[in-house]
């Protein structure tokens, strides 16, 4: 089952004006249900007027938004998220006992059931001792906290975490990290954005880049990383027309006293190996380096 | 209505610990005490001068109060984005908006309430004995405060919170002249363009002067029944309009 989709999805700020903006567009992406699905981008690539979108904070100008075959705006379909905004801000009086318990009545909790499922999702969130200290009293990391127990206190089949880890120190964050893989094995749904993208090639098992509001690349962080695999390999002595074959063929060089090192993607290995061979260099070393998410990143965001 | 509640909660909770709350509170109470000191008139006059006085005070300062929260309760919550978890759940932007009303309605009721019951003790005092008329002209108070609170709340969706309270500040006031002001110069004034802009502009404006009965307490003047259910329904009904405008238009906008 599909529990996010949206389909042809544009988003045009100041539309017929000199000022008209496209953050979104044409965005189509399918977040299956039970996974932790990781949605990357640079600044402006439209990531926070996506997530906008998907809790009806703004309307799309054009396509369509479904929470698990419901509408987004259809309250059948809030009742089963749970937000977490970047640097979340609640107010200041209330303690996190409070706060939690608000947002379990906003979930539709029932009345009974409140202080129970507060107290446990403060408890997931790792913040019992701080639930009754007024939260002007706490860090930015503890309320982020109160932020976390606040999103699943309703459990929400659907998780829309904006920098979930963002002010929390490592501790915190191992601790959101062990509680999204739990609630991932409980059958929810986590669509995560994050600039850290360790964390991102740590939890997700699918992730969506974007730039410039459009997709660029999606799938499990393995297919996006691998897309361009490179092999390095250190030679002696090569001469002037096997570097001139090694470049058509596609490599790049670089020259370091008596060797060189030369990139190549796994496509190019044949010809790259046989130019060697022809000119009698001596291969020193060979290195398959997998490029590693943050490199993906940077390659699709560019 | 659950979420409008538990949203008024909040915000009942939130403008209690507003300094603007407690500042004004603390003047309508400076004038309360300050019109006691009126000893230099008769005592017949006296009593009726503190009554002016201080109903005058509740009057201006609860429409004050009910600006100054109507007007930056949602944009507050926008900018600080304490809203998005709140509408990211199942909350309509009219449950939203109605329940921050609700909760600066009652914020304004509670200042009001506690105004009214040491007016009360006053009255005692220099009457010798309680004055039940004030139940009446405080309870038509409050109504004159919630047509002013949806007016902040309303104009706040549309402007920002120093705009709002400056557009509200104007409605207050014109619709506190409006019948004995307004009404004239438009009955004065010849046809054409200047009448039909005076007469659309007066009926636009809501009518507060009818909340005003403080002559049911400063002279005894009895007022029939039937104008105060008259004037409790044009409360009621004056309320919801404005505020189901500012609910409309808030249900559209992009937060």
């Amino acid at each position: 089952m599909i529990a996010l989709r949206l389909s042809g999805v544009t988003k045009t700020y100041n539309p017929r004006t000199r000022k008209s903006r496209t953050a979104v567009d044409s965005l189509d992406l399918e977040v299956p249900q039970g996974v932790i699905f990781g949605f990357l981008g640079p600044n402006g690539a439209g990531k926070t007027s996506t997530i906008k979108m998907v809790l009806d904070f703004i309307k799309p100008t054009s396509g369509t938004i479904e929470i698990f075959g419901h509408p987004c705006n259809a309250p059948s379909a809030r009742s089963q998220i749970g937000y977490l905004p970047e640097q979340p801000y609640f107010h200041r009086f209330l303690t996190p006992l409070e706060v939690v318990s608000m947002h379990a009545s906003l979930a539709g909790v029932g009345k009974g059931e409140i202080p129970a499922r507060a107290e446990a999702a403060i408890d997931r969130a790792g913040i019992s001792e701080y639930a009754k200290i007024p939260l002007s009293k706490l860090s930015k990391g503890l309320t982020q906290r109160v932020g976390i127990a606040q999103a699943i206190v309703g459990e929400p089949r659907l998780l829309i975490l904006d920098e979930p880890t963002s002010g929390l120190d490592p501790l915190g964050r191992r601790h959101t990290r062990d509680l999204l893989s739990q609630l991932k094995r409980e059958g929810k749904t986590v669509f995560l954005s994050s600039h850290i993208l360790s964390e991102i090639e740590d939890l997700c098992d699918v992730v969506a880049v974007m730039r410039r509001g459009e997709l660029v690349a999606c799938g499990p962080p393995d297919h996006i990383r691998s897309e361009a695999p490179q092999v390095t390999i250190r030679a002696q002595r090569v001469d002037e027309s096997a570097v001139e074959s090694l470049r058509f063929a596609g490599a790049t060089l670089q020259a370091g006293g008596d060797y060189y090192l030369i990139t190549a993607s796994c496509d190019s290995v044949y010809p790259v190996m046989s130019a060697l061979e022809r000119s009698g260099a001596v291969i020193s070393d060979i290195n398959t380096e997998r490029e590693s998410l943050e490199e993906a990143f940077l390659r699709l965001a560019a | 209505m659950k979420p409008v509640w538990i949203i008024a909660k909040a915000t009942i909770l939130e403008n209690g610990r507003k300094h603007v709350f407690h500042v004004l509170c603390l003047l309508i109470l400076a004038v309360l005490v300050g019109s006691t000191l009126l000893s230099i008139f008769t005592e017949g006059v006296k009593i009726k001068m503190l009554k002016d006085l201080c109903m005058t005070g509740i009057l201006f300062g609860g429409a004050v109060l009910a600006i100054a929260l109507g007007s930056s309760g949602i944009p507050g919550d926008v900018e600080s984005r304490t809203i998005y978890p709140i509408i990211a759940r199942p909350v309509t932007r009219m449950q939203y908006v109605a329940g921050k009303y609700l909760g600066t309605l009652l914020t304004v009721v509670y200042g009001l309430a506690a105004m009214g019951a040491i007016f009360g003790v006053l009255i005692f005092a220099f009457e010798g004995g309680p004055d039940w008329s004030l139940a009446l002209v405080m309870l038509f108070a409050i109504l004159e405060v919630a047509v002013v609170a949806a007016v902040a709340t309303t104009m706040s969706v549309f402007a920002t919170p120093a705009t709002a309270s400056v557009l509200t500040f104007m409605v207050f006031v014109a619709g506190s002249i409006k019948i004995g002001y307004f009404g004239e110069m438009l009955s004065k004034m010849q046809g054409g363009a200047a009448k039909l802009t005076m007469g659309v502009f007066y009926h636009l404006v809501p009518n507060l002067e009818c909340f005003n009965i403080k002559s049911v307490l400063v002279h005894q003047e009895v007022v029939p029944v039937a104008y105060l259910i008259q004037v409790l329904a044009y409360g009621v009904i004056c309320s919801a309009l404005v505020l189901l405008i500012g609910a409309t238009r808030f249900s559209a906008k992009e937060v």
